[in-house]
């Protein structure tokens, strides 16, 4: 039967590695005999160019129309194999790949079965091949200005980071000043800089840079668009106005908050938190009353951020510089896994400053207005020990700005559990959010201390670089296609796309159908799932495809 | 064709790409073995992974069928693990309906770098699987 297909078979042995363990010129006979195969060929080393410009040559000589890779893992290389294929003047996409090291010879040490399951493999790899469909790749021009909303430490590295990498940065931020928490810590340790010197010196660039539009007293109130034409609606004063940018940065920040349940306690003015110490420490001066000992408590209301006990620790430090007085600091496991935390604790401890670990909640009651704290001391094995102390200092926990909370759900980003932003991906795409463009840095998404934030500022700033710098994003056109007869405009792919990537449109005039962003699809295929009419095709994982490969089920080639 | 004696359950994996798919590299790169009859097909998301799909695996001939996909909340689709989640458990009713035993379809999370976790998932539900014995479908029954 002619169907036109004619697949070209690349095996590779990894080096002559996998060439020790099975025979390969026994599979290329095996795989000769299949139907519409036109070529098998055996490579020692696909990954480098030598081979690749062959692997060119045989598709175009051999008129191959549908390309499978027998090698190591997609993850790897299939990206380079997309381009040898579009080099050959055969559709990138219409690769398919055979994974026979990692999941194969790697994996399973008895050679017979191994060899066994490479044959499925690349028979499961033949099948997916003949559904393959060709995506024409376009390009879209992009707006190459970045928005970046907050102004407190990482959105101002964010907006310089930007503007060294000449990109106009627009940076809001809703308070009247930039500077964000900076402006209210007494000190940074375990960094050696005082805030207002790091912050002076951070302001002074955000001057001198020609890139960066400053936006005080703004505030962003909604985004529509998607990547590289984003177009923000952005609050100042009575008057709003609407401006286009290529790619959006949130980075604004956390709050913190007392929660007097947990503790069973109302502040009062011996009982305060690390927020009004800090206050108190900043115009220390003024201060009436020293306080002779001071209690920090932590790891009761949130024993996992890294914000509650380095802020304990810094304070401890504060104290004893400004007030000497006695300080004591009540933990649980205090957490000292930030560069040079372990050097802060030990400061602490060699200034005088008194660490007890508790593992039952300590009891605090208030005599004649006096505080005394009950607690036992795990290292003198429970040992009960009772503190008087004139000032004792709560601990807060972190939580997300409650405007920020509201713009995330706004623009369908995602949350967490506590309402922080929700990462792509922790591990692969740590600053990246749910929709192409966005991008988080800083405390707004991740437990941050200020060097890490730092950091992270500069990472996104690369992202959007990357995105952006070129002027035009490659763009895979109808990757994932809505079928407009199909369609009967339920909304359901609307709603389940986590991308936001579906808006609705009009097919000639008339007829309302869902219709997907190109730039913002991630192709995940959700929507094919969800689609009561089976109208959405994603054309590299279609139904098709992915049944084809269990067409072998039961037997081996 | 396979040989005869010793009953090698066919089992399905889908795996996502972002994460089951990569621990099943990690696996091979660390030499870990899991079950060879185990066949891996890469998905994009959990959440392409249809009823249809599974249902026909098991029309095909799968003894066993398992969906991988992200630890939840730490999916690159945010909801991707948590929708293959659900539809895992409306196969389960399903096949109990037909009288297959719902045990054969399983959902679990992993990370890119849980190689080790992968091979035990695999070899577990292999030995899940021999236990139940051959697909009711397979058999004809």
């Amino acid at each position: 039967m002619d169907n036109g297909l004619k697949l070209g078979v690349f095996l590779c042995d990894c080096g002559g590695t996998l060439s020790k363990v099975t025979d390969f010129s026994a599979i290329k006979a095996k795989l000769q005999k299949l139907s519409d195969v036109t070529y098998v060929g055996i490579s020692h080393d696909l990954c480098l160019k030598r081979a690749q410009q062959a692997m060119q040559k045989d598709i175009k000589d051999k008129g191959i129309n549908r390309v499978v890779v027998a090698a190591c893992s997609p993850e790897l290389h299939e990206n380079d194999f997309m381009n040898v294929v579009q080099s050959a003047g055969v559709n990138r996409h219409l690769l398919s790949m055979a994974n026979i090291r990692e999941q194969c010879f790697w994996a399973h040490p008895d050679k017979g079965k191994a060899a066994k399951k490479a044959m499925t493999q690349i028979g499961m790899a033949i099948n997916r091949a003949r559904f393959l469909e060709p995506v024409e790749q376009t390009q879209i021009s992009v707006n190459k200005d970045v928005l970046v909303i907050g102004g407190g430490i990482t959105g101002i590295q964010a907006a310089i980071e930007l503007s060294n990498l000449n990109l106009k940065t627009t940076l809001v931020e809703k308070e009247a000043t930039l500077g964000g928490k900076l402006n209210r810590f007494a000190n940074l340790y375990p960094v050696q800089v005082s805030p207002e010197e790091v912050l002076a010196t951070k302001l002074k660039q955000v001057a001198e840079s020609q890139n960066i539009y400053v936006l005080t007293s703004a505030e962003l109130i909604d985004v529509s668009g998607e990547v590289g034409n984003f177009s923000a609606r952005i609050k100042r004063g009575n008057g709003e106005f609407v401006r286009n940018f290529g790619a959006i940065i949130f980075a604004t920040g956390y709050t913190t908050q007392f929660s007097s349940q947990i503790y069973g306690l109302e502040l009062s003015n011996n009982i305060i938190t690390q927020s009004q110490l800090e206050e108190m420490l900043k115009s220390s001066s003024e201060v009436k009353q020293i306080p002779k000992s001071v209690c920090f408590v932590t790891d009761i209301s949130d024993e996992h951020s890294r914000v509650s006990p380095l802020s304990a620790l810094r304070n401890a430090l504060g104290i004893k510089e400004k007030f000497r007085g006695e300080v004591c600091v009540l933990c649980q496991n205090l957490k000292v896994d930030g560069a040079g935390l372990e050097k802060l604790y030990r400061d602490c401890r060699n200034k005088g400053v008194l660490f007890i670990k508790f593992d039952n909640s300590p009891r605090i009651s208030k005599q004649d207005g006096k505080i005394k704290i009950e607690v036992e001391d795990v290292l003198m094995s429970g040992e009960q020990v009772t503190l008087p102390c004139d000032l004792l200092v709560v601990e807060e926990t972190s939580v997300p700005p409650l405007d920020s909370k509201v713009l995330g759900s706004t623009l369908y980003m995602g949350l967490d559990a506590q309402g922080f932003y929700q990462e792509n991906n922790v591990h692969l795409y740590p600053t990246a959010s749910n929709r192409e463009g966005i991008f988080f840095a800083g405390n707004c998404h991740a437990d941050l201390d200020l060097m890490q934030a730092l950091t992270d500022a500069s990472n996104v700033a690369l992202s959007a670089y990357q995105l952006l710098a070129q002027g035009k994003i490659a763009v895979e056109a109808e990757k994932v296609m809505v079928d407009p007869n199909k369609c009967r405009f339920c909304l359901t792919c609307i709603r389940a796309c986590p991308h936001h990537a579906i808006q609705e449109a009009k097919v000639n005039h008339e007829k309302m159908v869902a219709q997907i962003a190109d730039l913002a699809c991630q192709g995940c295929g959700i929507c094919a799932v969800v689609c009561p009419a089976k109208a959405i095709k994603p054309k590299d994982w279609s139904d098709e495809q992915i049944l084809a490969e269990f067409e072998l089920l039961g037997e081996y080639v | 064709m396979k040989a005869k004696g010793a009953f090698l359950p066919d089992i399905v994996a889908f795996c996502c790409a972002q994460s089951a798919y990569q621990a099943a590299d990690t696996a091979g790169s660390m030499r870990i073995t899991y079950p060879e009859n185990i066949r891996v097909i890469r998905v994009p998301c959990a959440g392409r992974v249809d009823v249809l799909h599974i249902l026909r695996a098991f029309e095909k001939g799968a003894d066993g069928v398992l969906v991988l996909g992200c630890h939840e909340e730490a999916c690159r689709h945010l909801s991707g693990n948590i929708r293959a989640k659900n539809r895992v458990q409306r196969v389960n009713t399903l096949l109990q309906e037909v009288g297959i035993d719902g045990k054969r379809v399983e959902m679990f999370t992993l990370a890119p770098n849980q190689g080790s976790r992968f091979a035990r998932i695999a070899n577990e539900v292999n030995e899940r699987i021999k236990e139940l014995g051959p697909s009711p479908v397979k058999s004809g029954a």
